[in-house]
């Protein structure tokens, strides 16, 4: 079955023609991008959003790591990331239907994973502070470290106080605007300025104090 | 002028400095040494790569989603090349399914059972011979309930309320409902959880329609 790539639009819907996902799936793989033999993103949201386990599967596989690294660095625990994680995507596999392409997928899946994370963080911490303080409090250290340099700024960012690890990871690693912070964490811009700079300064100090502990034999030196 | 706080130097990492504060910059090699490596690190943090889930993520992630209903298990009629077969064979079938096998267990738990009782099973060595023993099993009840209804429909048709069909229907999905719950990726469960709801939902639309033709 061939198809030109940029058909417009899809041509069965499944909830009104009662076409099988099998048959969907074929009819709807065959929206390739001819230069990398993938279904289109497209596609694979209107099947996945169906229910299509593969669909599914192929948009967690293309996501997941951007997924898992916000939730990651916000969360400064591995354990914890991995539940939010699946909570991201359990939120944005149940409201794909609601998904309208006005923004990309990456954009819209990132900004669910990133309240999930929040959100979830948030519950942690109250149960944290109902409970008083676990007696081993320490960040689990990333596993997926592939420099020297990555290294330590991990380190550092799960040495962050949690307010301010939260501003940081969203303006400096993310890419957000202080009114898109200050949207999410329900601050003012200017808070989020302030604790933007006040994480940096923190950073920095970390960083220093790091580079004696992590510096290894050969390895070169990092000057931050 | 004293040296800019380590603040401030973060802050004119995106804002722009003060006359003041760049003619200090201009003059002082601590701070401006300071401020570049403000740069740097946010640059560096910029640049951070994403990070691969943990092993075995897709998988709970999967069954976690298919315990929400959120992914529709094509079921093993569909992998069987049975997607066609009309919604009420295929629950039929799988509750025969599930009483065959239920019977041929006590059956090889009786003593002085026929010997070929669990012939079956035993020629059954690998996932294929399952498979096709399965698809054979279906295709014959298939078979047996079509000419069974061809009999019954000479015979004068088949008398059966709507109502207390699409009752007895929800009512196997509740159980089925709760068996997934139990078993979340068992893809036996999830298919016949997925036949019984298709067959409840048109058994509705029939009730609601006031159709009483069931087949």
């Amino acid at each position: 079955m061939s198809r030109p790539h940029n058909r417009p639009e899809l041509l069965v819907d499944s909830r009104s023609s009662g076409a099988t996902l099998q048959e969907l799936w074929c009819v709807e793989v065959s929206e390739m991008n001819m230069e990398s033999s993938q279904p289109t993103e497209r596609a694979l949201i209107r099947l996945a959003a169906d229910g299509d386990a593969r669909a599914i599967r192929l948009l967690y596989e293309r996501h997941a790591p951007r997924v898992y690294a916000v939730v990651r660095r916000i969360a400064g625990d591995e354990d914890l990331a991995q539940d939010y994680a699946q909570e991201a995507w359990i939120r944005a596999i149940r409201a794909l239907p609601t998904f309208r392409g006005d923004s990309r997928f990456s954009t819209w899946l990132h900004r669910i994973a990133v309240n999930a994370a929040l959100q979830a963080l948030r519950k942690t911490e109250t149960r944290r502070k109902r409970e008083g303080p676990s007696p081993v409090d320490v960040a689990i250290a990333p596993a997926h470290r592939d420099s020297l340099l990555q290294k330590r700024l991990e380190r550092a960012l799960d040495g962050l106080p949690e307010g301010m690890r939260r501003v940081l990871i969203l303006h400096d690693v993310e890419g957000y605007t202080h009114e898109e912070i200050g949207d999410v964490l329900g601050v003012t811009s200017g808070t989020s300025k302030s604790q933007l700079f006040k994480a940096r300064s923190k950073m920095r100090v970390l960083l220093a104090d790091l580079d004696g502990v992590l510096q290894e034999p050969g390895a070169e030196a990092w000057s931050i | 002028m004293e040296h800019l706080t380590h603040e401030r130097l973060a802050a004119l990492v995106d804002e722009v400095s003060t006359a003041e504060e760049a003619a200090h910059l201009a003059t002082c090699d601590r701070c401006a040494a300071e401020l570049e490596t403000l740069r740097e690190q946010v640059i560096a943090l910029g640049a951070l790569p994403e990070l691969l889930p943990p092993k075995g993520d897709w998988r709970v992630l999967e069954a976690r989603l298919r315990s929400e209903g959120l992914i529709n298990d094509p079921g093993n009629f569909a992998r069987l090349g049975l997607a066609q077969t009309p919604g009420w064979m295929k629950a039929a079938a799988a509750v025969l399914l599930f009483l065959s096998g239920a019977g041929t267990g006590v059956a090889m738990a009786q003593p002085g059972m026929p010997e070929d009782t669990g012939s079956i099973a035993r020629q059954v060595v690998s996932v294929e011979d399952a498979a096709s023993a399965v698809r054979m099993a279906e295709q014959q009840y298939v078979s047996a309930v079509t000419e069974y209804r061809q009999l019954l429909a000479a015979d004068g048709g088949i008398d059966v309320d709507p109502i207390n069909r699409f009752a007895a229907l929800e009512h196997l999905v509740r159980v089925s409902q709760a068996a997934v719950r139990q078993a979340p990726g068992d893809p036996f469960l999830n298919g016949f959880l997925a036949s019984a709801m298709a067959e409840r939902d048109a058994a509705l639309r029939m009730v609601s329609s006031g159709q009483d033709n069931w087949f």
